[in-house]
């Protein structure tokens, strides 16, 4: 089935009793099927606001998320997130927790438990399958919530700043994780990061968003070759571009005076 | 000799040390307790403050012959007391867990009760006894008093543990495709168990107290409290304290228990 994005004229408004803060505008975009697309932009401008309106966690205020010739309507098992926080169950062990969305699409048990042993393997963890939540590190919570968003098989798969949280070398190598498990499945992917790195080494296209309220700076076309090699001549020009872009959107945010009032 | 020195220093380490440590702390605090009891039982030459060895006898006494006012036996009173006791709790958490996931759940009806419920939720639950009883008898109007101490701090734990729910779990749920029904199942039921253990610690705590003081005043069908109450009517003192020493080992018995399954299940829940 085709799953390509389609991102038309997006618009969310946040409304309080004494104010209205527009957080994304005039924000179009069109992602392929098997594409993987990262969101940067300054601290506060609406990334994760964009993330969890194509999830349907929010209604957008206008504009529309189609994925394939399908409107998106509320969330829904066609599109898996994985969250910075992780958001796993810890009633749960690894293997029922990677079994949550077949339980809800009442998959026999039997073949619950084959497929989440599948993407548990698949994401390395073979043999911690009974262990609890809070028995495993950061990195290894994140893989198993990528393997709890990836084993119903999603069209989309949308990552809010999912290596985040994680240290530095934790995090290298859960991109490197990411991209071999993804490999095989053909997953059009959606990042939201703050690591300009990270987005260069990961994506095919790197979104830039300006300061709130987010529209799209510029979109980079990051044609690499992968693996990438982050000391390579072309990976440094790219990502001093893109940090250039979001420098010139942070001096315009600190010229509004509001830098550190702004969180994600 | 410096080695014999060495083993008797104190080492925090030393699982052994540590516990012979808090032994001798407790064994000290009780003994303390028992000689004023005793230096104030001596100094006030009343009747109804005995020796802390009069109560003892009259302890050691009861086990072994019997209770002769009202012919049953101190396990009985203490069979009769538990009964009533974990009667009113298992009540309690019938109806107050599916109340508080329900009012922890909407809104709406948590505004359209809480008027009510702040009502009756100060009232300490032993007012009520004089009513239950009337009404419903003395084997039910006490097991209605610890219903009613243990009912609002389970209920209330129960809604706090619904609203405290982590957001997260609640759109990870969503993003895999739960409906309403489902996240409340596999979602807040759940994530609510630590907090519904807790309140039931904290109403097990109540619930003690609240059987103790409606058996004493129901005064009929036996009980631990109905036992006190009787015994200080004849005047037997000794007796009276023999039956408070009991009170307060179940209820050290009950809270251990409750702290216990509290944290087991928090433990089982990985949610400590």
């Amino acid at each position: 089935m085709n799953s390509d994005i389609k991102i038309n004229d997006l618009r969310k408004v946040f409304k309080t009793d004494d104010k209205e803060t527009v957080a994304l505008e005039n924000f179009s975009l069109d992602i392929r099927e098997g594409e993987l697309i990262s969101i940067v932009g300054p601290s506060g401008c609406g990334k994760t606001t964009l993330l969890r309106m194509i999830a349907g966690l929010l209604e957008p205020t206008s504009g529309e998320v189609i994925i394939g010739d399908k409107k998106c309507e509320g969330p829904g098992p066609d599109r898996g997130m994985v969250f910075q926080e992780f958001a796993l169950f810890p009633w749960r062990s690894v293997r029922r927790n990677v079994e949550f969305g077949l339980e809800i699409a009442d998959v026999p048990k039997d073949e619950r438990r084959e497929r989440a042993m599948r993407y548990i393997r698949a994401v390395g963890l073979e043999g911690f399958e009974d262990h609890r939540v809070h028995e495993l590190s950061g990195g290894m919570k994140q893989r198993v919530a990528l393997a709890r968003a990836m084993v119903t098989k999603p069209d989309v798969l949308l990552m809010d700043e999912p290596f985040g949280s994680l240290d530095a070398q934790t995090r290298n190598i859960m991109q490197m994780e990411l991209l071999r498990i993804i490999e095989k499945t053909n997953s059009t992917i959606v990042f939201v990061t703050h690591s300009v790195d990270e987005a260069v080494f990961l994506s095919d296209r790197v979104v830039i968003l300006t300061k709130r309220p987010a529209s799209i700076k510029e979109i980079v076309d990051i044609n690499l070759p992968r693996p990438r090699d982050r000391a390579s001549e072309e990976f440094i020009k790219l990502r001093k571009h893109i940090l250039q872009q979001l420098e010139d959107e942070n001096v315009k945010l600190r010229a509004d005076g509001n830098v550190l009032l702004d969180t994600d | 000799m410096e080695s014999v020195i060495d083993k008797l220093m104190y080492d925090d380490e030393n699982k052994i040390h540590r516990y012979t440590r808090s032994i001798i702390i407790i064994g000290v605090s009780l003994g303390i307790f028992i000689l004023i009891w005793w230096n104030l039982s001596l100094l006030l030459k009343n009747p109804a403050v005995p020796t802390p060895m009069a109560a003892w006898d009259a302890l050691v006494y009861l086990f072994a012959n019997g209770d002769a006012v009202s012919g049953i036996g101190m396990w009985g009173h203490m069979g009769i007391s538990l009964e009533r006791f974990f009667a009113g709790l298992i009540l309690a958490m019938v109806v107050a867990v599916p109340f508080g996931l329900l009012l922890g759940y909407s809104k709406t009806l948590e505004q359209f009760s809480s008027p009510t419920l702040e009502v009756l939720r100060p009232i300490a639950p032993i007012a009520w006894a004089p009513i239950f009883i009337f009404t419903v008898g003395y084997t039910w109007g006490p097991i209605l008093v610890v219903f009613v101490g243990i009912f609002f701090p389970v209920l209330l734990n129960t809604i706090f543990g619904v609203r405290k729910i982590d957001p997260n779990w609640m759109d990870a749920a969503k993003t895999l495709g739960a409906s309403k029904l489902q996240i409340f199942t596999k979602v807040m039921l759940p994530s609510a168990v630590p907090y519904v253990m807790n309140g039931m610690k904290v109403g097990m705590g109540i619930g003690w107290m609240c059987i103790v003081a409606s058996e004493l005043y129901a005064s009929y069908g036996g009980g631990v409290g109905y036992f006190i109450s009787i015994q200080a009517q004849m005047g037997y003192w000794p007796n009276v304290y023999a039956g408070i020493i009991i009170i307060a080992i179940l209820g050290i018995l009950t809270t251990t228990l409750a702290d216990y399954i509290h944290k087991a299940v928090t433990k089982r829940m990985g949610m400590e």
